[in-house]
């Protein structure tokens, strides 16, 4: 089965001679009651599976499943787990859920909100010959036309984001004397490369990458916590969707991480990929061109009147820009006016230096794609790495060219392409994450309201070693 | 005038286990051999006979599948089941681990140096082929994945004069990549096996290459620079070398000195073809020289010529042995 998956998750633990339905090796777990040992199993009309018990009583038996959250649990695979996303995340969920509440009174409708990210956007008006933050409003009167909701914009919370790791930065720069894991930094809003380090480089590589959580997560404590209270909602009745440059978004959402036990729903319920939503558009026989523009939502966007901002620096959020300026000037009282990125052995490995008088200060990189990805790994475990801080994403030019992006068309160069959408992100105005106000007060009305441990909870997050698997199954031969 | 195989000396290179791979360093005067008891070998002639003068050992904890030496003679790489390459540095008569490439998620299968020496190739049963560039410091890093197969890749070569490295799978296909824009691309991708590609080897100017596969042929290919282009290259086949062998030709080598095609062969023999000097170079005859039929008592995992005795050549076997063999005229 050809993959969507990142290059980094493709390589990852594939089995030739297996096919996909026999690939799975996940133990399940057979609740065993105590009784009568002999009872016969009867298939129903329906395909429901009965058991009958020798005087006749009938009870349901219970399916196995094999769910995403048990994928990711497990180092059996990466490619089955695709099949069990086809059928939990995909447009056709989000349909469903609109047809849904099309046919059933209020009191059991969801509130459907879609967190569109801006690269997303930037991919779709390329496809359109729009402007960015144009796509972004059109995109706003499609999904409402549709029966969604909220149209939100995890640009306004990637301001989250990068606030919280400029001070996790400067606060691990200011240990790294005493624990010897605190730096180098490593960028977290990737979860190819997140995956990729529990199953392959556990207990060694996970302290070095940033608790903070990424746009699609902060996204979901807002929209889930904030906002669901906010509009005297559980959990449960609204149904989140976020919208990603990025297949590997799909099981960043699946985390049991981001399942919220008590509400017992996840803070992103699904994960649509900028194809898709051009998929969707095509099934609905509708070209953005021709919709008419929406204001955006404002609750959780990140706009100037109805232009979407941006932030600075990189296609995949700009963490190195704003982390390297943040720490100049919290550390070493230096305003960087601009960066220089010095490529160096390819060009999506560059690296951004702080000196003074001769003394390097800070030393900064970017690496993507998995060959660069391999050696800053092989680099960090012979103890060799000269960064502090590494914007790492597992895609060669980063987010803005994720394997969820919109295809070329027909005889369209796929470099120009990117560099079409690098050029249309690049034109929407940066905002400073310190001058969003609105994030300042929701800092101040939300999170400090919830205290200090809570608030830590929705806006961090933790990673887990993924042990291998060594039953007969798995055993490379 | 006819030409045959005489045998020269049988070493139990690995006893009690498998022979997977042998290869003569540049000068010719040693011979580094690999197998399932995680050894590498080092084999020199004293006197008449051919002798081990060093074992490489705790370098690896599974099978050695490949070694290669590189184009100065000073390193030996190895690449193992264990998912790593080890790369070793020749001091006097002894070897010293220098350095383990990690990175590969499972088996390394092969593992080929390129003849400016900075480069070196890697593939394994995850699909991909890896690019290392080596520096003047003996550090290593990775230049490229490339993940062209959609199965186990089985053997990697680079093109004797040009910056080309050409890969061979369990997809049944050939792939061949270049260098373009800062990263490796899969250039070219040669069909026509039916099954398993086991090894490939290019003439002495590369202008063809020969692949060896468990559909018991042989194929020689020869660029078509005609039909090349946009950066692409196409490789036709220019001729197949069926009927010959009883089971999977596992390896194949083209003699630098000679041009003599040896082949080894899952039916325990060993085979040499000549070219018809009088056949049309686009469409080559090869006619079989010599055979040993009983080469080995089990499968022939590989054959090496000698790159500097014409006719020098050294085979191997999941019986454990090395056989190194004269291939000359006879009366």
């Amino acid at each position: 089965m050809a993959s969507h998956f990142s290059g980094v998750l493709q390589l990852t633990d594939l089995d030739d001679f297996i096919t996909p339905s026999q690939e799975c090796v996940k133990p399940v777990k057979v609740e065993r009651k105590q009784g009568k040992s002999v009872a016969k199993i009867q298939i129903e009309d329906d395909g429901s599976y009965v058991q009958v018990s020798l005087d006749g009583g009938k009870q349901t038996l219970e399916k196995a499943k094999i769910t995403l959250n048990d994928c990711l649990a497990c180092s059996g695979c990466i490619t089955s787990a695709e099949s069990v996303l086809i059928t939990q995340q995909s447009h056709e969920e989000l349909f469903k859920v609109i047809r849904h509440n099309k046919v059933n009174p209020c009191q059991h409708q969801k509130i459907v909100v879609v967190s569109v990210s801006p690269q997303s956007r930037a991919s779709l008006a390329a496809h359109f010959d729009l402007s960015s933050s144009e796509a972004g409003k059109r995109l706003t009167s499609f999904f409402k036309n549709l029966g969604v909701h909220h149209v939100f914009d995890t640009g306004f919370s990637r301001t989250f984001s990068l606030l919280e790791s400029q001070r996790e930065f400067v606060e691990r720069f200011q240990r790294r004397e005493q624990d010897k894991k605190a730096l180098p930094m490593l960028t977290s809003a990737c979860p190819g490369w997140i995956c990729y380090a529990e199953k392959t480089h556990g207990d060694y590589i996970l302290p070095y990458i940033s608790t903070t959580r990424s746009p699609q997560q902060m996204m979901g404590s807002l929209v889930k916590g904030y906002f669901a209270e906010q509009q005297g909602l559980s959990p449960q009745q609204i149904y989140h969707v976020a919208v990603m440059p990025c297949f590997d978004k799909k099981l960043e959402a699946s985390r049991s991480d981001f399942y919220m036990n008590d509400a017992e729903t996840r803070e992103v319920d699904c994960v649509i990929t900028s194809g898709e939503v051009q998929k969707m558009l095509q099934e609905e026989n509708v070209s953005l061109k021709d919709l008419e523009p929406s204001a955006p939502d404002t609750l959780f966007s990140s706009v100037c009147g109805d232009e979407f901002l941006s932030h600075a620096g990189s296609g995949s959020g700009g963490y190195l820009h704003h982390v390297f300026t943040y720490a100049a000037k919290q550390l070493f009282g230096e305003e960087v006016k601009e960066l220089t990125y010095k490529t160096l052995r390819n060009k999506d490995f560059q690296e951004v230096i702080l000196e003074k008088d001769g003394v390097v200060q800070l030393s900064f990189a970017s690496t993507y794609g998995f060959r660069n990805i391999q050696n800053l790994v092989q680099k960090l475990k012979r103890g060799k790495s000269p960064y502090h801080f590494v914007e790492v994403m597992a895609c060669p030019s980063g987010c803005l060219n994720g394997g969820g992006q919109v295809k070329p068309s027909d005889g369209q160069n796929p470099k120009e392409l990117l560099h079409k959408v690098e050029e249309l992100y690049k034109a929407e105005r940066p905002l400073l994450p310190e001058d969003d106000s609105r994030v300042a007060d929701l800092y101040q009305s939300w999170l400090h309201s919830v205290g200090e441990e809570r608030a830590k909870e929705l806006l961090h997050t933790q990673y887990h070693t993924v042990e291998k698997m060594t039953n007969g199954l798995t055993m490379k031969w | 005038m006819k030409e045959a195989l005489s045998l020269v000396q049988r070493l139990s290179a690995h006893p009690d286990s498998r022979c997977w791979f042998v290869s003569w360093s540049p000068s010719g005067t040693l011979l580094a051999s690999c197998g399932g008891d995680r050894a590498v070998r080092i084999w020199a002639r004293e006197g008449d006979s051919w002798v081990c003068k060093s074992v490489l050992q705790d370098g690896h904890q599974r099978t050695v599948r490949k070694v290669a030496w590189s184009p100065c003679g000073n390193y030996l790489a190895s690449a193992s089941f264990d998912a790593t390459t080890c790369i070793w540095k020749k001091k006097n008569d002894s070897f010293e681990s220098l350095t383990v490439l990690e990175g590969h998620e499972n088996e390394v299968k092969c593992v080929a140096w390129a003849p400016s020496g900075n480069l070196l190739a890697t593939c394994s049963r995850d699909k991909s082929v890896w690019v290392w560039e080596v520096d003047e410091e003996d550090e290593y890093e990775c230049v490229t994945v490339v993940n062209s197969h959609t199965q186990d890749v089985k053997h990697v070569v680079w093109h004797p004069n040009q910056e080309l490295l050409a890969s061979a799978s369990y997809d049944n296909n050939i792939c061949i990549y270049k260098e373009e824009d800062d990263d490796w691309e899969c250039r070219a991708t040669l069909q026509g096996h039916t099954s398993t590609v086991w090894s490939l080897c290019f003439d002495a100017t590369g202008e063809r290459l020969a692949s060896c596969s468990d559909d018991r042929t042989v194929k020689i290919w020869k660029e078509d620079p005609s039909e090349s282009g946009q950066g692409d290259l196409s490789w036709k086949c220019v001729c197949t070398l069926s009927g010959y062998h009883g089971r999977t030709v596992y390896d194949v080598a083209w003699c630098r000195l000679t041009a003599a095609l040896a082949t080894a062969c899952g039916d325990d023999a060993v085979r040499v073809f000549k070219e018809d000097e009088t056949s049309d170079p686009t469409q080559p005859v090869f006619s079989l020289a010599a055979q040993v039929p009983k080469a080995h008592s089990q499968d022939v995992n590989c054959v090496s010529w000698n790159p500097k005795e014409a006719g020098l050549l050294a085979s191997c076997s999941d019986d454990g042995d090395i056989a190194i063999w004269r291939f000359q005229e006879v009366e």
